[in-house]
Protein backbone atom coordinates (compact mmCIF):
# COMPACT_ATOMS: atom_id res chain seq x y z
CA UNK A 1 0.00 0.00 0.00
CA UNK A 2 1.35 3.07 -0.64
CA UNK A 3 -0.01 6.78 1.06
CA UNK A 4 -1.57 9.59 -0.88
CA UNK A 5 1.63 11.73 -1.18
CA UNK A 6 3.04 9.00 -3.42
CA UNK A 7 -0.33 8.74 -5.27
CA UNK A 8 -0.30 12.43 -5.40
CA UNK A 9 3.09 12.68 -6.91
CA UNK A 10 2.66 9.84 -9.33
CA UNK A 11 -0.65 11.86 -10.48
CA UNK A 12 0.87 14.94 -10.62
CA UNK A 13 3.77 13.42 -12.98
CA UNK A 14 1.22 12.45 -15.48
CA UNK A 15 -0.25 15.76 -15.76
CA UNK A 16 2.39 17.61 -16.18
CA UNK A 17 4.03 15.53 -18.67
CA UNK A 18 0.96 15.38 -20.41
CA UNK A 19 0.62 19.19 -20.45
CA UNK A 20 4.73 19.52 -22.04
CA UNK A 21 3.37 17.75 -25.09
CA UNK A 22 0.40 19.64 -25.29
CA UNK A 23 1.95 23.13 -24.32
CA UNK A 24 5.01 22.25 -27.21
CA UNK A 25 2.73 20.75 -29.71
CA UNK A 26 0.40 23.69 -29.58
CA UNK A 27 3.10 26.60 -29.88
CA UNK A 28 4.52 24.68 -32.66
CA UNK A 29 1.23 24.57 -34.30
CA UNK A 30 1.16 28.68 -33.79
CA UNK A 31 4.59 29.20 -34.48
CA UNK A 32 3.82 27.35 -37.82
CA UNK A 33 0.89 29.07 -39.16
CA UNK A 34 3.20 32.69 -38.03
CA UNK A 35 6.55 31.78 -39.72
CA UNK A 36 5.08 28.75 -42.38
CA UNK A 37 8.82 29.10 -43.41
CA UNK A 38 10.62 27.93 -40.05
CA UNK A 39 12.84 24.73 -40.20
CA UNK A 40 12.50 24.74 -44.12
CA UNK A 41 9.13 24.61 -43.90
CA UNK A 42 9.04 21.31 -42.18
CA UNK A 43 6.74 22.13 -38.80
CA UNK A 44 4.06 24.10 -41.05
CA UNK A 45 3.90 21.00 -43.36
CA UNK A 46 0.31 19.26 -43.36
CA UNK A 47 2.00 16.42 -42.05
CA UNK A 48 3.80 17.35 -38.76
CA UNK A 49 0.42 19.99 -38.68
CA UNK A 50 -1.93 17.05 -37.74
CA UNK A 51 0.46 15.32 -35.31
CA UNK A 52 1.27 18.14 -33.31
CA UNK A 53 -2.84 19.16 -33.42
CA UNK A 54 -3.62 15.82 -32.52
CA UNK A 55 -0.66 15.42 -30.27
CA UNK A 56 -1.80 18.59 -28.33
CA UNK A 57 -5.22 18.21 -27.86
CA UNK A 58 -4.75 14.47 -26.70
CA UNK A 59 -2.19 15.37 -24.17
CA UNK A 60 -4.62 18.57 -22.79
CA UNK A 61 -7.15 15.90 -22.64
CA UNK A 62 -5.39 13.41 -20.91
CA UNK A 63 -3.74 16.13 -18.26
CA UNK A 64 -7.12 17.55 -17.80
CA UNK A 65 -8.59 13.88 -17.14
CA UNK A 66 -6.21 13.20 -14.52
CA UNK A 67 -5.50 17.18 -13.05
CA UNK A 68 -8.54 16.16 -10.58
CA UNK A 69 -7.46 13.58 -9.40
CA UNK A 70 -3.96 15.01 -8.99
CA UNK A 71 -5.82 17.58 -6.63
CA UNK A 72 -7.94 15.53 -4.62
CA UNK A 73 -4.58 12.99 -3.70
CA UNK A 74 -2.79 16.62 -3.07
CA UNK A 75 -5.39 17.71 -0.46
CA UNK A 76 -5.26 14.33 0.81
CA UNK A 77 -1.46 14.57 1.32
CA UNK A 78 -1.86 17.86 3.33
CA UNK A 79 -4.59 16.39 5.58
CA UNK A 80 -7.13 18.86 4.01
CA UNK A 81 -5.33 21.49 5.74
CA UNK A 82 -3.64 24.48 4.60
CA UNK A 83 -1.53 25.90 7.07
CA UNK A 84 0.90 28.23 4.78
CA UNK A 85 0.63 30.53 1.57
CA UNK A 86 2.05 28.13 -0.59
CA UNK A 87 0.27 25.74 -0.37
CA UNK A 88 -2.99 27.92 -0.79
CA UNK A 89 -1.45 29.14 -3.63
CA UNK A 90 -0.91 25.39 -4.99
CA UNK A 91 -4.81 25.57 -5.02
CA UNK A 92 -4.83 28.86 -7.01
CA UNK A 93 -2.76 28.28 -9.41
CA UNK A 94 -4.33 24.51 -10.07
CA UNK A 95 -7.46 26.12 -10.89
CA UNK A 96 -5.66 28.80 -13.15
CA UNK A 97 -4.35 25.70 -15.01
CA UNK A 98 -7.64 24.02 -14.84
CA UNK A 99 -9.52 27.15 -16.60
CA UNK A 100 -6.63 27.83 -19.58
CA UNK A 101 -6.42 24.04 -19.82
CA UNK A 102 -10.25 23.73 -20.52
CA UNK A 103 -10.53 26.31 -22.64
CA UNK A 104 -7.11 25.39 -24.84
CA UNK A 105 -10.04 22.24 -25.33
CA UNK A 106 -13.05 23.63 -25.47
CA UNK A 107 -11.62 26.06 -28.29
CA UNK A 108 -9.85 23.20 -29.92
CA UNK A 109 -13.07 20.97 -30.20
CA UNK A 110 -15.66 23.73 -30.99
CA UNK A 111 -13.34 25.45 -33.69
CA UNK A 112 -11.49 22.52 -35.35
CA UNK A 113 -8.36 21.89 -36.49
CA UNK A 114 -9.03 24.92 -38.65
CA UNK A 115 -7.85 27.33 -35.53
CA UNK A 116 -4.59 26.81 -36.70
CA UNK A 117 -4.88 28.36 -40.01
CA UNK A 118 -6.59 31.51 -38.64
CA UNK A 119 -4.22 33.66 -37.57
CA UNK A 120 -5.34 35.39 -34.47
CA UNK A 121 -7.05 31.86 -33.21
CA UNK A 122 -4.20 30.59 -33.79
CA UNK A 123 -1.56 33.05 -31.62
CA UNK A 124 -5.10 32.46 -29.20
CA UNK A 125 -4.61 29.17 -28.99
CA UNK A 126 -1.11 29.15 -28.30
CA UNK A 127 -0.75 31.87 -25.72
CA UNK A 128 -3.63 30.02 -23.72
CA UNK A 129 -1.16 26.63 -23.81
CA UNK A 130 1.91 28.57 -22.80
CA UNK A 131 -0.21 30.65 -19.96
CA UNK A 132 -1.64 27.07 -18.95
CA UNK A 133 1.96 25.17 -18.79
CA UNK A 134 3.18 28.24 -16.73
CA UNK A 135 0.25 27.66 -14.00
CA UNK A 136 0.81 23.89 -14.49
CA UNK A 137 4.69 23.91 -13.76
CA UNK A 138 3.64 26.82 -10.89
CA UNK A 139 1.46 24.74 -9.25
CA UNK A 140 4.39 21.73 -9.42
CA UNK A 141 6.45 23.75 -8.38
CA UNK A 142 5.11 24.93 -5.31
CA UNK A 143 4.87 20.97 -4.36
CA UNK A 144 9.01 21.11 -4.99
CA UNK A 145 9.10 23.77 -2.54
CA UNK A 146 6.52 22.29 -0.20
CA UNK A 147 8.66 18.90 -0.14
CA UNK A 148 12.34 19.58 -0.78
CA UNK A 149 12.55 23.35 0.29
CA UNK A 150 13.47 23.79 -3.79
CA UNK A 151 12.57 24.05 -7.29
CA UNK A 152 13.67 24.33 -10.55
CA UNK A 153 12.32 27.80 -10.52
CA UNK A 154 14.46 29.54 -7.98
CA UNK A 155 17.61 29.57 -11.05
CA UNK A 156 14.56 31.33 -12.94
CA UNK A 157 14.63 34.99 -12.92
CA UNK A 158 11.29 35.43 -12.82
CA UNK A 159 9.19 34.01 -9.96
CA UNK A 160 5.57 34.26 -9.73
CA UNK A 161 4.04 35.15 -6.36
CA UNK A 162 3.81 31.75 -3.68
CA UNK A 163 5.31 33.36 -0.65
CA UNK A 164 2.00 35.33 0.02
CA UNK A 165 -1.22 34.40 -1.03
CA UNK A 166 -4.44 36.92 -1.80
CA UNK A 167 -7.30 34.69 0.54
CA UNK A 168 -10.45 35.86 -0.62
CA UNK A 169 -13.03 34.94 2.14
CA UNK A 170 -15.03 32.00 1.42
CA UNK A 171 -18.72 34.73 0.17
CA UNK A 172 -16.64 36.36 -1.99
CA UNK A 173 -15.00 33.48 -3.29
CA UNK A 174 -18.08 31.43 -3.84
CA UNK A 175 -19.94 35.05 -5.31
CA UNK A 176 -16.58 35.19 -7.68
CA UNK A 177 -17.78 31.18 -8.09
CA UNK A 178 -21.27 32.12 -9.02
CA UNK A 179 -20.17 35.26 -11.17
CA UNK A 180 -17.81 32.76 -13.20
CA UNK A 181 -20.50 30.09 -13.46
CA UNK A 182 -22.80 32.91 -15.01
CA UNK A 183 -20.15 34.38 -17.41
CA UNK A 184 -19.74 30.69 -18.91
CA UNK A 185 -23.53 30.49 -19.60
CA UNK A 186 -23.67 33.69 -21.08
CA UNK A 187 -20.69 33.49 -23.26
CA UNK A 188 -21.82 29.92 -24.17
CA UNK A 189 -25.56 29.66 -24.80
CA UNK A 190 -26.12 33.69 -25.17
CA UNK A 191 -23.60 34.50 -26.98
CA UNK A 192 -22.17 34.07 -30.60
CA UNK A 193 -22.09 30.76 -31.75
CA UNK A 194 -18.61 29.90 -32.97
CA UNK A 195 -18.68 27.46 -35.68
CA UNK A 196 -16.29 25.09 -36.82
CA UNK A 197 -13.70 26.27 -39.04
CA UNK A 198 -13.28 24.37 -42.43
CA UNK A 199 -9.84 23.26 -43.13
CA UNK A 200 -8.63 24.04 -46.59
CA UNK B 1 23.66 14.73 -37.80
CA UNK B 2 20.59 15.76 -35.96
CA UNK B 3 19.96 12.24 -34.71
CA UNK B 4 23.15 12.69 -33.05
CA UNK B 5 22.04 15.94 -31.80
CA UNK B 6 19.25 14.43 -30.25
CA UNK B 7 20.61 11.53 -28.52
CA UNK B 8 23.23 13.61 -26.75
CA UNK B 9 20.77 16.50 -25.97
CA UNK B 10 18.66 13.18 -23.80
CA UNK B 11 21.98 11.74 -22.36
CA UNK B 12 22.86 15.36 -21.12
CA UNK B 13 19.44 15.43 -19.81
CA UNK B 14 19.92 12.13 -17.67
CA UNK B 15 23.12 13.04 -16.69
CA UNK B 16 22.04 16.21 -15.49
CA UNK B 17 19.32 14.52 -13.17
CA UNK B 18 22.57 12.82 -10.94
CA UNK B 19 23.68 16.52 -10.50
CA UNK B 20 21.17 17.32 -8.07
CA UNK B 21 22.13 16.37 -4.29
CA UNK B 22 20.12 15.03 -1.93
CA UNK B 23 18.65 17.39 -0.01
CA UNK B 24 20.28 21.21 -0.65
CA UNK B 25 17.90 23.08 0.86
CA UNK B 26 18.20 21.54 4.22
CA UNK B 27 16.35 19.09 6.34
CA UNK B 28 14.94 22.01 8.89
CA UNK B 29 16.08 22.29 12.56
CA UNK B 30 15.62 18.32 14.44
CA UNK B 31 16.61 16.20 17.21
CA UNK B 32 19.48 14.66 15.51
CA UNK B 33 22.59 12.48 16.42
CA UNK B 34 26.14 12.45 15.12
CA UNK B 35 26.11 12.37 10.96
CA UNK B 36 22.38 11.95 11.41
CA UNK B 37 22.51 8.89 12.81
CA UNK B 38 24.59 7.05 10.69
CA UNK B 39 22.96 8.14 7.67
CA UNK B 40 23.92 8.74 4.26
CA UNK B 41 25.81 12.02 5.55
CA UNK B 42 28.02 9.04 7.47
CA UNK B 43 29.03 7.62 4.40
CA UNK B 44 32.54 8.11 3.81
CA UNK B 45 31.96 7.60 0.39
CA UNK B 46 29.74 10.20 0.29
CA UNK B 47 31.28 13.00 2.68
CA UNK B 48 34.61 14.28 3.27
CA UNK B 49 36.28 16.54 5.57
CA UNK B 50 35.00 20.04 5.55
CA UNK B 51 38.00 22.85 5.06
CA UNK B 52 36.28 25.10 7.83
CA UNK B 53 36.88 25.00 11.48
CA UNK B 54 34.52 24.80 14.18
CA UNK B 55 35.06 25.43 18.03
CA UNK B 56 33.08 25.52 21.59
CA UNK B 57 33.00 28.38 23.65
CA UNK B 58 31.64 27.45 27.27
CA UNK B 59 32.40 27.81 30.72
CA UNK B 60 34.28 24.96 31.91
CA UNK B 61 32.42 25.22 35.16
CA UNK B 62 28.70 24.73 35.91
CA UNK B 63 26.38 24.38 38.72
CA UNK B 64 23.88 21.55 37.98
CA UNK B 65 20.24 22.55 36.95
CA UNK B 66 21.40 26.08 36.27
CA UNK B 67 21.69 27.85 32.49
CA UNK B 68 24.72 28.41 30.55
CA UNK B 69 25.49 29.33 26.96
CA UNK B 70 27.32 27.45 24.74
CA UNK B 71 29.31 29.74 21.96
CA UNK B 72 29.71 27.43 18.50
CA UNK B 73 32.13 29.35 16.37
CA UNK B 74 32.31 27.65 12.63
CA UNK B 75 34.22 29.67 9.87
CA UNK B 76 36.26 29.42 6.65
CA UNK B 77 34.48 26.65 5.25
CA UNK B 78 34.03 26.28 1.49
CA UNK B 79 29.68 26.94 0.80
CA UNK B 80 27.18 25.83 -1.80
CA UNK B 81 25.66 28.19 -3.45
CA UNK B 82 22.63 29.06 -0.51
CA UNK B 83 25.17 29.07 1.76
CA UNK B 84 23.41 26.68 4.12
CA UNK B 85 25.26 25.29 7.46
CA UNK B 86 23.62 22.68 9.46
CA UNK B 87 25.22 22.45 12.96
CA UNK B 88 24.97 19.94 15.79
CA UNK B 89 25.36 20.29 19.50
CA UNK B 90 26.48 16.53 20.71
CA UNK B 91 27.14 14.96 23.77
CA UNK B 92 29.01 12.20 22.50
CA UNK B 93 29.62 10.97 18.77
CA UNK B 94 28.69 7.52 18.78
CA UNK B 95 25.75 7.65 16.31
CA UNK B 96 23.40 6.48 18.63
CA UNK B 97 21.75 8.91 21.76
CA UNK B 98 24.30 11.55 21.31
CA UNK B 99 21.63 14.28 21.78
CA UNK B 100 22.66 16.41 24.86
CA UNK B 101 19.93 15.13 26.74
CA UNK B 102 21.10 11.49 26.30
CA UNK B 103 23.64 12.88 29.37
CA UNK B 104 20.92 14.92 30.96
CA UNK B 105 21.88 18.32 29.71
CA UNK B 106 18.32 20.52 28.82
CA UNK B 107 17.88 22.76 25.65
CA UNK B 108 16.47 26.07 26.71
CA UNK B 109 17.06 27.59 24.17
CA UNK B 110 19.06 26.74 20.37
CA UNK B 111 20.47 29.71 18.33
CA UNK B 112 17.24 29.87 16.32
CA UNK B 113 14.39 29.82 19.50
CA UNK B 114 14.06 26.19 19.65
CA UNK B 115 14.67 23.54 21.07
CA UNK B 116 16.84 21.33 18.84
CA UNK B 117 20.52 20.04 18.69
CA UNK B 118 20.16 20.22 14.80
CA UNK B 119 20.04 23.62 13.40
CA UNK B 120 20.62 25.10 9.92
CA UNK B 121 21.43 28.69 9.52
CA UNK B 122 22.60 30.68 6.37
CA UNK B 123 26.35 32.10 6.73
CA UNK B 124 26.89 35.80 6.27
CA UNK B 125 29.35 37.25 3.70
CA UNK B 126 32.15 37.44 6.24
CA UNK B 127 32.26 33.42 6.57
CA UNK B 128 31.80 32.98 10.21
CA UNK B 129 29.51 32.72 12.38
CA UNK B 130 28.73 31.87 16.04
CA UNK B 131 26.03 30.03 17.52
CA UNK B 132 24.79 30.26 20.94
CA UNK B 133 22.62 27.56 22.83
CA UNK B 134 21.03 28.22 26.41
CA UNK B 135 21.50 24.59 28.38
CA UNK B 136 20.92 23.48 31.95
CA UNK B 137 23.44 21.92 33.43
CA UNK B 138 22.58 17.72 34.18
CA UNK B 139 21.83 17.18 37.35
CA UNK B 140 23.95 14.26 37.60
CA UNK B 141 27.44 15.97 39.16
CA UNK B 142 31.11 15.31 37.62
CA UNK B 143 33.07 15.87 33.94
CA UNK B 144 30.37 16.26 30.98
CA UNK B 145 31.47 16.56 27.51
CA UNK B 146 30.23 18.57 24.58
CA UNK B 147 30.69 18.51 20.43
CA UNK B 148 30.03 20.42 18.12
CA UNK B 149 29.87 19.45 14.25
CA UNK B 150 29.17 21.35 11.13
CA UNK B 151 27.64 19.78 7.53
CA UNK B 152 27.58 21.67 4.32
CA UNK B 153 27.69 21.36 0.70
CA UNK B 154 29.82 23.08 -1.61
CA UNK B 155 30.58 24.75 -5.40
CA UNK B 156 31.34 22.88 -7.25
CA UNK B 157 30.51 19.64 -5.56
CA UNK B 158 31.08 16.99 -8.71
CA UNK B 159 30.70 14.46 -6.19
CA UNK B 160 28.26 15.29 -4.31
CA UNK B 161 29.81 14.78 -1.43
CA UNK B 162 28.41 16.10 2.09
CA UNK B 163 31.62 18.30 4.15
CA UNK B 164 31.49 17.88 7.70
CA UNK B 165 34.09 18.27 10.82
CA UNK B 166 34.18 17.34 14.13
CA UNK B 167 35.41 19.40 17.37
CA UNK B 168 37.03 17.67 19.83
CA UNK B 169 35.11 17.10 23.23
CA UNK B 170 34.54 19.89 25.30
CA UNK B 171 34.57 19.30 29.19
CA UNK B 172 32.22 20.87 31.56
CA UNK B 173 32.78 20.28 35.35
CA UNK B 174 29.20 20.02 36.55
CA UNK B 175 29.34 21.17 40.50
CA UNK B 176 26.34 20.74 42.95
CA UNK B 177 24.23 23.86 43.01
CA UNK B 178 24.85 26.15 46.07
CA UNK B 179 21.96 26.69 48.74
CA UNK B 180 19.66 29.19 47.43
CA UNK B 181 20.86 30.16 44.23
CA UNK B 182 18.40 32.27 41.99
CA UNK B 183 17.48 30.87 38.69
CA UNK B 184 15.17 29.55 35.99
CA UNK B 185 12.74 27.20 37.27
CA UNK B 186 13.41 23.82 35.89
CA UNK B 187 10.36 23.72 33.93
CA UNK B 188 10.63 26.47 31.93
CA UNK B 189 11.84 27.25 28.75
CA UNK B 190 11.11 30.66 26.31
CA UNK B 191 7.92 31.13 24.81
CA UNK B 192 7.30 31.78 21.06
CA UNK B 193 5.42 34.54 20.06
CA UNK B 194 4.11 35.38 16.54
CA UNK B 195 5.23 38.40 14.66
CA UNK B 196 3.41 41.14 16.06
CA UNK B 197 2.69 40.03 19.39
CA UNK B 198 3.71 42.17 22.42
CA UNK B 199 1.76 41.05 25.13
CA UNK B 200 3.54 40.16 28.40
CA UNK B 201 6.63 37.94 28.42
CA UNK B 202 6.34 35.19 31.03
CA UNK B 203 9.54 34.09 33.23
CA UNK B 204 9.28 31.95 35.79
CA UNK B 205 12.46 31.55 38.35
CA UNK B 206 13.38 29.64 41.89
CA UNK B 207 14.72 31.06 44.64
CA UNK B 208 14.49 34.46 42.94
CA UNK B 209 12.62 37.18 45.18
CA UNK B 210 13.50 40.31 42.32
CA UNK B 211 14.16 39.93 38.81
CA UNK B 212 15.58 42.81 36.20
CA UNK B 213 15.72 42.24 32.69
CA UNK B 214 17.16 44.35 29.96
CA UNK B 215 17.17 43.54 26.21
CA UNK B 216 18.39 44.58 22.65
CA UNK B 217 17.99 44.55 19.15
CA UNK B 218 20.46 41.93 17.66
CA UNK B 219 23.31 43.60 17.00
CA UNK B 220 23.05 46.18 19.22
CA UNK B 221 25.68 47.33 21.88
CA UNK B 222 23.68 48.76 24.29
CA UNK B 223 20.46 47.32 26.36
CA UNK B 224 17.20 49.00 27.20
CA UNK B 225 15.73 48.23 30.75
CA UNK B 226 12.35 46.15 30.54
CA UNK B 227 9.45 46.91 32.94
CA UNK B 228 9.33 43.56 34.85
CA UNK B 229 5.95 43.03 37.03
CA UNK B 230 5.24 39.82 39.31
CA UNK B 231 6.11 37.81 41.98
CA UNK B 232 6.56 34.66 44.13
CA UNK B 233 9.21 33.41 41.15
CA UNK B 234 6.20 34.15 38.42
CA UNK B 235 6.88 37.00 36.50
CA UNK B 236 6.28 38.94 33.60
CA UNK B 237 8.70 41.27 31.40
CA UNK B 238 7.42 43.91 28.93
CA UNK B 239 9.32 44.09 25.69
CA UNK B 240 8.68 45.06 22.44
CA UNK B 241 7.30 43.52 19.40
CA UNK B 242 8.92 41.80 16.76
CA UNK B 243 8.32 42.45 13.47
CA UNK B 244 9.82 41.27 10.17
CA UNK B 245 13.34 39.70 10.42
CA UNK B 246 14.47 41.52 13.54
CA UNK B 247 15.91 39.52 16.44
CA UNK B 248 15.08 40.95 20.18
CA UNK B 249 17.56 39.53 22.76
CA UNK B 250 16.89 39.45 26.31
CA UNK B 251 18.92 38.69 29.50
CA UNK B 252 17.47 38.03 32.88
CA UNK B 253 19.00 38.75 36.14
CA UNK B 254 17.82 36.12 38.99
CA UNK B 255 18.39 38.01 42.64
CA UNK B 256 17.54 37.19 45.73
CA UNK B 257 18.89 38.30 49.49
CA UNK B 258 22.49 36.23 48.75
CA UNK B 259 23.00 36.43 45.11
CA UNK B 260 22.24 37.68 42.17
CA UNK B 261 22.70 35.64 38.84
CA UNK B 262 23.31 36.95 35.53
CA UNK B 263 21.49 34.49 33.14
CA UNK B 264 22.71 34.19 29.20
CA UNK B 265 21.33 36.04 27.02
CA UNK B 266 17.79 34.31 25.58
CA UNK B 267 16.18 34.99 21.99
CA UNK B 268 12.40 36.58 21.74
CA UNK B 269 11.77 33.37 19.64
CA UNK B 270 9.27 34.65 16.70
CA UNK B 271 7.55 32.78 14.57
CA UNK B 272 4.63 33.70 11.35
CA UNK B 273 1.14 34.68 12.29
CA UNK B 274 -0.81 31.45 11.61
CA UNK B 275 -2.07 31.33 7.86
CA UNK B 276 -5.72 31.85 7.82
CA UNK B 277 -6.93 30.20 5.01
CA UNK B 278 -8.32 27.28 5.35
CA UNK B 279 -8.81 24.45 3.10
CA UNK B 280 -12.87 25.03 1.16
CA UNK B 281 -11.76 28.88 0.63
CA UNK B 282 -8.64 27.40 -1.76
CA UNK B 283 -10.83 24.83 -3.14
CA UNK B 284 -13.81 27.91 -3.72
CA UNK B 285 -11.54 30.54 -4.49
CA UNK B 286 -9.10 27.97 -7.04
CA UNK B 287 -12.43 27.05 -9.02
CA UNK B 288 -13.94 30.67 -9.25
CA UNK B 289 -10.41 31.68 -10.98
CA UNK B 290 -10.47 28.98 -13.07
CA UNK B 291 -14.06 29.67 -14.10
CA UNK B 292 -13.34 33.28 -14.69
CA UNK B 293 -10.35 32.69 -17.01
CA UNK B 294 -12.35 30.03 -18.66
CA UNK B 295 -15.76 32.39 -19.67
CA UNK B 296 -12.86 35.15 -20.65
CA UNK B 297 -11.13 33.09 -23.34
CA UNK B 298 -13.99 31.24 -24.88
CA UNK B 299 -15.52 34.74 -25.16
CA UNK B 300 -12.56 35.64 -27.18
CA UNK B 301 -12.44 32.36 -29.15
CA UNK B 302 -16.08 33.61 -29.86
CA UNK B 303 -14.96 37.17 -30.53
CA UNK B 304 -11.92 36.31 -32.85
CA UNK B 305 -13.68 32.88 -34.73
CA UNK B 306 -15.57 33.65 -38.02
CA UNK B 307 -19.58 33.45 -36.83
CA UNK B 308 -22.61 33.89 -39.24
CA UNK B 309 -23.97 37.27 -38.95
CA UNK B 310 -20.01 38.90 -37.85
CA UNK B 311 -20.19 42.02 -39.65
CA UNK B 312 -16.76 42.43 -40.87
CA UNK B 313 -17.57 39.34 -42.75
CA UNK B 314 -20.45 40.75 -44.49
CA UNK B 315 -18.94 42.98 -46.92
CA UNK B 316 -21.90 42.89 -49.90
CA UNK B 317 -22.63 46.86 -48.86
CA UNK B 318 -19.00 47.74 -49.83
CA UNK B 319 -19.05 45.71 -52.83
CA UNK B 320 -22.38 47.53 -54.10
CA UNK B 321 -21.96 50.53 -53.45
CA UNK B 322 -18.72 50.74 -54.74
CA UNK B 323 -18.18 51.62 -58.34
CA UNK B 324 -16.44 49.83 -61.52
CA UNK B 325 -13.27 51.34 -61.82
CA UNK B 326 -12.64 52.55 -65.28
CA UNK B 327 -10.18 49.92 -67.12
CA UNK B 328 -6.65 51.20 -67.15
CA UNK B 329 -5.16 52.96 -70.13
CA UNK B 330 -4.36 50.69 -73.05
CA UNK B 331 -6.36 47.77 -71.44
CA UNK B 332 -10.03 48.66 -73.02
CA UNK B 333 -11.20 46.17 -75.34
CA UNK B 334 -11.26 47.58 -78.97
CA UNK B 335 -13.90 47.13 -81.47
CA UNK B 336 -12.83 44.33 -82.96
CA UNK B 337 -13.25 42.62 -79.63
CA UNK B 338 -16.54 43.12 -79.16
CA UNK B 339 -17.72 42.54 -82.88
CA UNK B 340 -16.79 39.02 -82.92
CA UNK B 341 -18.71 38.36 -79.54
CA UNK B 342 -21.44 36.32 -80.20
CA UNK B 343 -24.63 36.58 -78.61
CA UNK B 344 -26.86 33.57 -77.21
CA UNK B 345 -30.36 33.01 -77.18
CA UNK B 346 -29.76 29.93 -74.62
CA UNK B 347 -27.53 32.07 -72.00
CA UNK B 348 -28.98 35.65 -71.94
CA UNK B 349 -26.31 38.51 -70.61
CA UNK B 350 -23.55 36.22 -71.83
CA UNK B 351 -21.72 36.58 -75.16
CA UNK B 352 -19.72 33.61 -76.64
CA UNK B 353 -15.60 34.51 -77.65
CA UNK B 354 -15.09 32.19 -80.28
CA UNK B 355 -10.94 32.79 -80.23
CA UNK B 356 -10.70 32.62 -77.05
CA UNK B 357 -13.17 29.69 -76.69
CA UNK B 358 -14.77 31.36 -73.31
CA UNK B 359 -18.35 33.26 -72.26
CA UNK B 360 -18.13 37.18 -71.36
CA UNK B 361 -20.83 38.99 -69.60
CA UNK B 362 -22.20 41.23 -71.82
CA UNK B 363 -21.66 44.86 -70.85
CA UNK B 364 -25.19 45.88 -72.33
CA UNK B 365 -27.60 43.22 -70.99
CA UNK B 366 -25.54 42.03 -67.77
CA UNK B 367 -26.44 38.33 -66.96
CA UNK B 368 -28.54 37.72 -63.83
CA UNK B 369 -28.23 35.57 -60.63
CA UNK B 370 -24.72 37.28 -60.65
CA UNK B 371 -22.89 33.60 -62.37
Amino acid sequence: MFGPATFHAAMAEVVVGTMVLASLCAIGCATATFLPGIAGGRLSSERVMVTMDKASIAGALLGLAFMPIAALSGSFAADNVVNSALLYNKFVYTGLAFGFWASFVVGRVRLGPGIWQHKSLSALQGATAAMAMLMTTMASSIGGKLVRGESLFDIMPVWLPSDSATVLSPIVSAALLIVGIAALVVVIRLGPKAERISSD
Amino acid sequence: MRHRVAVLAVIALLLATGASMANPGGEGDADRDFTCGGSCHGDPALSSPSDGTVSISVDPLSFSGTATAVHITASGMSLSGNRLLGVFLLGSANGNDDHPEDYGWGILQDPNGGTRNYVEVTVPPSGSVTLTWVMLAPEQLGIQTLLAEIHHGSTPNSNNWAYSSLTRGYVVDVQPVPENLPGFAFDWSPETRVTGDDSPTEIRTRNTTSVSIQWMLEGEWVPHDAEVTGEGDHWHALLPATIGETRIQYQVTTSNGDFSIVQPWLTVATEPAAFDGEIWGARIQSLAFGLLVMAFLLSLQARLSPWEGRPELDHTEEVESAEAPPEPPGLEPDQGYWSRLIPSDENPGWLWDPVEEEWVADPDNPPEGGE
